[in-house]
């Protein structure tokens, strides 16, 4: 038997196959900014994704602990929608200039095609560009972050996208 | 046989055009949250946090200053205080909590994986954080995407020049030794 006769069964084979053989296959790609949706609300906010950050962050205006629950604004420019979510945990932020404790609340956020649960901690960041910064907590076992893109996963959750 | 034949013929073109569609993202290295970095031509190990949030690459630089547009340093302790001169080709002007700062940027070849790349790097006395070295955008962007899944997935495998290996360059003005 000739081997070239081989050839079409070989190409056949990694034909198939190959799809699987591309890197990380199951983790979602997505670039260095991306909008992301906050659930169930369906709030678009641009995120910063920072694999140099332990913590997701988000911007929250007019925050206040009370029984347990944190309340507070998304910014004007999102908004302004007033929630009030159970502080889970606290994180204490030691700087040479001064210690900050800020509450943890878990969110529920589309990330690309990604619905995912996560920790964020509350604290105004009306100084900085991104209201939102996804950090290692939530980038871990989900996604791939490829910094030569912008926007390049648009939020697609099945929930999100349902009427 | 034709038929097979032409079946293979699609398999093959799919098997060069997929690939070479998203060429961007294939030829990339996938590396963790924190990364071997080897400083060439110096030949020191690095561990480095890995930052899509930080525009730049920065180094921790001790006992820093800058004389004659040449930028003197010290890496922390644990690589030896070795001493490094290098020139300083600008300046960033950044803003942190503690106010507006320039910092002088260098270029060094910074080898990861088996990729020597030449780049960036800003200079700043980091003696509060963990990692001596940080990589930003300018590095990570033509080069690596991130999973922070995983950590020092790319041992830094580029030849070190014999001379300069594990030796320090001559300092024409000692530092002076930290307390």
């Amino acid at each position: 038997m000739k081997w070239s006769r081989l050839f079409p069964a070989v190409f056949f084979l990694i034909g198939l196959a190959h799809p699987f053989l591309l890197p990380a296959g199951e983790k979602v790609v997505i670039g260095e900014i991306e909008d992301v949706l906050l659930l169930p609300w369906k709030i678009r906010i641009p995120a910063r994704i920072d694999t140099g950050a332990a913590l997701s962050s988000l911007d929250a205006r007019d925050l206040r602990v009370e029984g347990g629950f944190a309340h507070f604004k998304l910014s004007q420019k999102l908004g302004g929608t007033p929630l009030r979510l159970p502080v889970i945990d606290w994180l204490d932020i030691r700087s040479a200039e001064a210690s900050e404790r800020r509450p943890i609340v878990e969110i529920d956020l589309c990330i690309g095609s990604r619905k995912v649960r996560t920790r964020v901690n509350l604290n105004d960041r009306s100084k900085v560009r991104y209201p939102l910064l996804i950090g290692r907590n939530t980038l871990r076992e989900h996604f791939i972050v490829d910094c030569l893109q912008e926007r390049c996963a648009p939020p697609s959750c099945e929930e999100a996208s349902s009427p | 046989m034709k038929r097979t034949n032409l079946l293979s013929g699609f398999f093959f073109l799919l098997l060069v055009a997929v690939p070479a569609a998203g060429a961007g993202a294939e030829e990339k290295a996938v590396i963790g949250a924190v990364e071997e970095v080897l400083l060439l031509p110096w030949g020191v190990k690095l561990l480095a946090r890995v930052d899509t949030g930080a525009t730049t690459t920065s180094l921790d630089a001790r006992h820093l200053k800058v004389e004659e547009n040449i930028a003197t340093f010290q890496l922390p302790d644990r690589y030896e205080g070795m001493v490094i001169r290098v020139p300083v080709v600008s300046w960033k002007e950044v803003r942190s909590a503690g106010g507006k700062e320039k910092r002088p940027v260098v270029e060094m070849d910074l080898c990861i994986g088996a990729r020597r790349i030449r780049a960036r790097v800003n200079l700043n006395d980091r003696s509060m954080v963990n990692h001596s070295l940080i990589l930003g955008r300018n590095v990570l962007r033509r080069h690596f995407v991130v999973d922070v899944t995983r950590a020092r997935v790319q041992d830094p495998v580029c030849p070190v020049p014999r001379k300069t290996e594990k030796q320090t360059p001559p300092a024409p003005h000692p530092l002076p030794i930290p307390e």
